[in-house]
């Protein structure tokens, strides 16, 4: 249909419907809506991670951080690990990392000058996905990824197990916080092509109700939370 | 075959659908935990989130808000995806959509798309338009991927394959892999896995709806607990969104008020595992994501709709809460509707997209509780959109029989003559009253039978409340 008739349309229907508003409570505000975490930041995201069938672990250092993440891979023996490029991977370590474990690192740089039914073949076979994330909400167990070059999507999505690092200076209160600071990039102008906001393993309850999970992407959800304020805080009882 | 198979069928009378759906075993079984399941998370999730109820409420103003300069915020959502790189097309009505999106994927060769869920292309058949123009379109949602096999229509917005048990649906499985697979859940998910990891790898386009649509960013925003709806946006080269012009929502802002409502009421969770925007193609120096990103919007009778009465129908987000809490659709499932809405929200779009006589017995299909209201994450006034729709139809000529009009009209007229109406009443408890010791009539006579046919009607009581008072000497 022609853009402008079709428009023309919208606009006289949405004048005829004025008179068929509804009432509005002018006394509801935005603020209302907010949840005010009272407790620490890391201890109800792990909380949330956990209750949304995910595995947190909370590690104090990234000398730690790496230990927990050997056990896992003692779990799922992993041959290769489809990887983001990101600064808290780089604080784990994460190249080096991977060689004395002798896992294949696929991320951007190996993939960039590939063809691209290489990149594809490269990407479907990896074992895990390792990523960080652009933000963490407290409130929900989620993860928030800004999607673009270096942070593809691929690495949460098509593994069958999936592995985030998340620093305790990525943790947000509310997802409100989240989109504000989504909206601070959209202001800059550095607005990504894809964000997504991930809670969980992935699930199913389409065959008569049951959950099943890791229908289409990860059924196994680890999450490493490093704190390192948590050394200098004495350990709870 | 003779009988009619009502799950497969575009349209049909909502009478013998849903007596069929009634003695349907199996359904009456898929049935009958949704209201221990789905419509108990939403319960709880209204009670233990205490801000809801705000959120609820701002959710329905932005809705409200939104629709009164519609075009003004479609405008600038075509703003924001043309500069991002994308492409909008506009279809009057469902075959202009089916066109639009035969023409893009003819034009590029290709044979081959894979869906996310999405309830808009359904309400445009589009995949009977996808067969008929030699395009395979593949569902990846896994209950509505079965759906697709078993050749039936969704039977819920958000749980597609609710009508379907196991052994139905490891039947469907096991033919589409031409083996006997695993006889549990988890093994039939990993077959799907496998086989739909080969479509989204082979596939030339990825067709999606959206939950919502951001104009000042040119999102569209696509919410699934399986992941189907990344890879459909992630892997194909081509991405088409194709959504109802209610989808937008004017802010990035407003959207985490939607999010904080949608999952909730849809299936007590805080947030679906994704949720997804997709604000454009690739980026030149991006490893994935398509090329090409069209949005198509859809009118469809949603001016219509927009100009009148029944407005409020618009804020409809789709998650399904009105069904699950619903005591007709827990009887009947989603099938006997008629239409690709069902439920209480069904019940008032079917008729103002599909005509009013089309389907006079739809609003009729509700015993108007409330409960659907009070379940909405935007608050919508269901029930009195139900009574408006009855009034409406009851002014369609030709819509009463006659013997209904007298019935009517005489008790208009009684209820506005006390004398009328207490001489009435006497006559009533002196003849019926006395005569029937039961307290209920099986049975009207003549035209008034079909009151009786599913149901007893009350028989007056012996003595009048009036006569009663009276005697008992209370003043």
């Amino acid at each position: 249909m022609n853009r402008e008739a079709f428009l023309a349309r919208v606009r006289e229907a949405a004048t005829s419907g004025l008179r068929y508003r509804v009432h509005a409570d002018p006394t509801v505000t935005r603020a209302m809506g907010y949840s005010t975490i009272e407790e620490d930041l890391v201890a109800r995201f792990t909380a949330e991670v956990a209750k949304v069938g995910g595995r947190p672990v909370v590690v104090p250092s990234m000398e730690a951080a790496r230990r927990e993440a050997a056990q896992i891979f003692r779990i799922y023996e992993p041959r290769s690990a489809l990887c983001w490029r990101h600064p808290v991977l780089d604080r784990f370590g994460l190249t080096d990392w991977l060689r004395t474990e002798r896992v294949t690192q696929i991320d951007s740089a190996l993939l960039a000058p590939q063809a691209r039914a290489e990149q594809r073949r490269d990407m479907l076979a990896a074992d895990i996905g390792i990523t960080s994330c652009t933000f963490a909400l407290a409130e929900t167990g989620s993860l928030v990824m800004a999607h673009e070059f270096g942070n593809e999507r691929v690495a949460s999505l098509v593994p069958p197990v999936y592995l985030a690092i998340v620093s305790r200076e990525q943790i947000l209160a509310d997802l409100f916080d989240a989109f504000d600071r989504l909206g601070e990039r959209l202001a800059k102008r550095d607005w990504p092509s894809n964000v997504t906001l991930i809670t969980g393993p992935s699930k199913t309850g389409d065959i008569e109700s049951k959950l099943v999970v890791g229908v289409h992407g990860p059924g196994k959800w680890h999450v490493l939370v490093v704190d390192e304020t948590a050394g200098e805080k004495p350990a709870p009882a | 075959m003779s009988t009619t198979d009502f799950t497969r069928q575009t349209h049909h009378e909502f009478l013998t659908a849903s007596s069929q759906a009634l003695v349907d075993a199996n359904l009456q079984l898929s049935l009958a935990n949704v209201g221990d399941t789905l419509a108990k998370r939403n319960r709880e999730a209204w009670e233990t989130f205490p801000q809801s109820a705000p959120l609820r409420e701002l959710a329905r103003q932005i809705k409200d808000a939104t629709l009164a300069d519609l075009a003004g915020h479609l405008e600038t959502l075509e703003a924001s995806v043309r500069e991002r790189g994308g492409e909008v097309h506009y279809a009057g009505d469902g075959d202009d959509a089916c066109r639009i999106v035969t023409d893009i994927l003819r034009s590029r060769g290709a044979k081959r798309v894979v869906k996310s869920k999405s309830m808009t292309t359904e309400e445009i058949h589009l995949n009977d338009a996808l067969e008929a123009a030699g395009i395979e379109p593949i569902e990846t949602d896994l209950g509505e991927y079965i759906v697709q096999l078993s050749k039936q229509r969704p039977s819920h917005l958000v749980a597609p394959a609710l009508h379907l048990r196991m052994p139905e649906i490891h039947q469907l499985l096991s033919t589409d892999a031409g083996e006997t697979l695993p006889n549990t859940p988890e093994d039939l998910c990993a077959y799907a896995r496998t086989r739909l990891r080969d479509a989204f790898a082979t596939a030339d386009a990825g067709i999606t709806g959206a939950n919502f649509a951001v104009a000042e960013t040119g999102t569209i925003v696509l919410i699934s607990n399986e992941g189907n709806a990344r890879l459909t946006v992630t892997m194909p080269k081509l991405h088409i969104a194709i959504l109802g012009i209610e989808k937008v929502i004017p802010k990035l802002a407003d959207l985490p008020i939607f999010l904080k409502v949608l999952a909730r009421a849809a299936t007590g969770q805080k947030l679906s595992i994704y949720t997804t925007l997709a604000n454009g193609p690739r980026k030149p120096d991006e490893l994935e994501g398509p090329d090409e990103f069209h949005v198509v919007l859809l009118d469809n009778g949603r001016t219509r709709i927009l100009e009148g009465p029944l407005r409020e129908s618009l804020f409809c987000i789709r998650c399904g809460a009105c069904l699950n809490v619903c005591p007709i659709y827990r009887n009947i499932g989603g099938h006997a509707y008629g239409g690709t809405y069902s439920g209480p929200i069904g019940a008032v779009l079917t008729p103002l997209y599909d005509g009013l006589t089309n389907n006079r017995h739809l609003p009729h299909a509700s015993s108007l509780c409330g409960a659907c209201q009070a379940a909405c994450p935007v608050k919508i006034a269901i029930p009195e959109m139900l009574i408006q729709l009855r009034d409406q139809l009851h002014k369609e000529p030709g819509e009463m029989h006659w013997a209904e009009a007298q019935a009517y009209g005489l008790w208009a007229r009684s209820m506005r003559s006390p004398r009328l109406y207490r001489f009435l009443t006497w006559l009533a408890t002196r003849t019926v009253g006395r005569v029937l010791p039961s307290g209920w009539l099986k049975k009207l006579p003549g035209p008034l039978h079909g009151w009786t046919k599913n149901r007893d009607f009350p028989a007056p009581a012996r003595e009048r409340f009036r006569d009663w008072w009276s005697r008992e000497g209370m003043e």
